[in-house]
């Protein structure tokens, strides 16, 4: 744990020491602003970051495997790997550390938008469940995109086949989801639309936590951070 | 979720040792063809079995793709043996390999590390890494700077250090947590003489410290003075095999013994043609002298290069009787004979042909 903990705080410490963070966190903070002034800010509209936290989900499928991308692959061009792997740390350490220091700094890149909070209880009243709860909702549609991120980015030492494979399959997923669901008989049109996490964003915006939206969420995390770490070991056999 | 969490991977077995047990390592698969298994994959490692003492510096030499790296990085478990057992400190390097790995320092070729972390936050880091204790933390990484003479750059970052610098930080890194054995791959590539110099010396110093007292030192290099500079026992590796083991003496003395030297003598300058072809002829028909070649120098002398037969013991004694015979008066003015050097041993064992290597190569 003394190890994981390590490695998550020195990456998360890393993304300021290299431009790529400051310029993801830049970019993001610009987007999510004029989204929220072109889409809330307006006379006649609700006191709430609805409509703003149903486009996020769109800036995250961009944002996130541009975190994601140097985790791994920066270790394998350099070669930093090699004393990393070396070192009594488990391959599923070794992912969690990484996966956390990532979304520590997403979280972080989230923390100003908080001010948007701030600004609508100065023009109204705001219902804060709902943004809570869409702030729940992104941060766990970041723990999934940042876990498959961290795969893609553990099989290639190039950062930008990361960025574009991640990106890919994030975009394919939910595209080929809308389109399967809306093709497909029962019970597969089911299943597609359960992979979908447009409507389930849609529920967190709405205010609603729904458990399966939150389990959804962490056990496909789960399940890409373990992948990972699958991918790290077979690394070991070749 | 104190530092304590890890500590029970942290225990040393008492004999700092590395051991290795017909260890192999193949890149790609084998494929079993009609009669015989044939190879189609690289077989970097070769049924390596090896014992490295602590107290000693330990030599691996070998040419580029001879199976070092790739022999270094098993024993690291940064790679997984595809036959074989390598145990660390007796902790087996897959069943048990959290040990194992804490029991190792490693600076990997090239010694890769973090350009944009500064030197003291690198050296924390792998602290943490190794679970080395937070109040112990601070002289841990002290005693590391110092060793490695990096106390005046401790706040520069790493990526604006040269590169005899970086490969300092890197041993830095690896010595940090006193580890019973100490694996350095290719420790003084890309550095100056002088620093190559230091290296040297802060490596033989090494050989001291760990848990017991003494550590397990493990090199490899490529550079054949490098190794019979700095080591007390040198692995010769060729072809993912290992080819001779032993101290650089005991090689050279062993190819002596196994290889023919020679014998080189030459005449004063003035020396008449006939008293030379006499000296030749002489010489020539000594029991156990194969082959005379004459050369003639620049200053008028000649030069007799002589071969003995493989069986041949010492002829100098022989040879000057000879030639003593066959002119009247003085006519030499050197009698030598020429062993082979260690470049010249390590040359015949890398380049002699194995048949047990399978034709496909090696190189990793």
């Amino acid at each position: 744990m003394t190890r994981t903990w390590a490695i998550a705080t020195r990456e998360y410490a890393s993304f300021f020491r290299t431009p790529l963070g400051w310029i993801v966190a830049a970019l993001f903070l610009f987007l999510s602003g004029l989204v929220f002034a072109q889409q809330t800010l307006r006379p006649g509209e609700p006191a709430s970051l609805r409509s703003f936290f149903g486009v996020w989900w769109s800036m995250l499928v961009f944002i996130a495997p541009s975190i994601s991308m140097r985790l791994f692959a920066e270790e394998l061009r350099t070669g930093t790997i090699e004393p990393l792997m070396s070192a009594p740390v488990s391959e599923a350490g070794l992912a969690t550390g990484k996966f956390a220091g990532a979304l520590m700094f997403l979280m972080t890149c989230l923390a100003p938008t908080l001010i948007y909070a701030g600004v609508l209880e100065a023009l109204s009243r705001p219902d804060y469940g709902p943004i809570a709860a869409g702030y729940l909702g992104v941060v766990l549609l970041g723990m999934m995109y940042l876990s498959v991120g961290l795969l893609f980015s553990s099989l290639t030492s190039s950062q930008t086949l990361a960025f574009m494979l991640t990106l890919f399959v994030l975009i394919l997923s939910e595209v080929g989801a809308t389109a399967a669901a809306a093709r497909l008989d029962e019970p597969w049109a089911g299943i597609a639309r359960s992979l979908s996490v447009q409507p389930r964003i849609a529920d967190f915006a709405r205010g609603i936590i729904d458990t399966g939206h939150v389990s959804f969420f962490l056990i496909m995390s789960a399940f890409f951070i373990l992948s990972t770490a699958l991918a790290l070991r077979v690394r070991r056999w070749h | 979720m104190g530092p304590a969490s890890g500590v029970h991977q942290c225990v040393y077995a008492p004999d700092p040792m590395i051991q290795a047990d017909r260890v192999s390592k193949l890149f790609g698969r084998a494929t079993p063809s009609t009669g015989s298994s044939r190879v189609r994959g690289v077989l970097a490692v070769d049924d390596v079995s090896l014992t490295i003492e602590p107290g000693v510096v330990t030599g691996l030499l070998g040419p580029n793709g001879a199976g070092k790296t790739t022999l270094i990085r098993m024993m690291t478990s940064y790679l997984t043996p595809s036959a074989g057992v390598i145990r660390i400190c007796g902790h087996d390097s897959v069943l048990a390999s959290g040990a194992a790995r804490a029991s190792i320092g490693y600076l990997p070729e090239s010694a890769p590390v973090y350009p944009e972390m500064r030197v003291e936050d690198f050296l924390a880091y792998r602290a943490r890494i190794f679970c080395v204790p937070r109040d112990k933390r601070k002289a841990a990484m002290d005693r590391a700077l110092d060793r490695c003479s990096l106390a005046d750059v401790r706040h520069r970052r790493i990526g604006q250090l040269s590169k005899g610098y970086r490969q300092r930080v890197g041993l830095a890194a690896a010595i940090l947590h006193d580890p019973a054995v100490l694996i350095l791959d290719e420790p003084s590539s890309g550095l100056d003489p002088s620093q190559i110099q230091a290296m040297r010396a802060l490596v033989r110093d090494l050989t001291m410290g760990g848990p017991t007292g003494k550590r397990v030192v493990l090199l490899s290099s490529h550079i054949l003075p490098e190794v019979s500079l700095t080591c007390d026992r040198v692995l010769i590796i060729a072809r993912g095999r290992i080819r001779a083991d032993g101290t650089p003496e005991q090689l050279v003395n062993n190819a002596a013994s196994t290889s023919r030297s020679e014998y080189v003598l030459e005449t004063l300058a003035g020396l008449s043609e006939s008293a030379t072809g006499a000296i030749s002829a002489g010489v020539g028909g000594l029991p156990g002298v194969e082959s005379v070649h004459v050369e003639v120098l620049g200053d008028g002398s000649r030069r007799l290069k002589i071969r003995p037969t493989a069986e041949a013991g010492d002829l100098r004694e022989a040879i000057a009787r000879a030639a003593a015979a066959s002119a009247p008066g003085p006519a030499l003015r050197e009698l030598s004979r020429r062993t082979p050097t260690l470049e010249e041993v390590f040359n015949g064992i890398v380049e002699r042909p194995e048949s047990l290597v399978p034709a496909s190569g090696v190189a990793s």
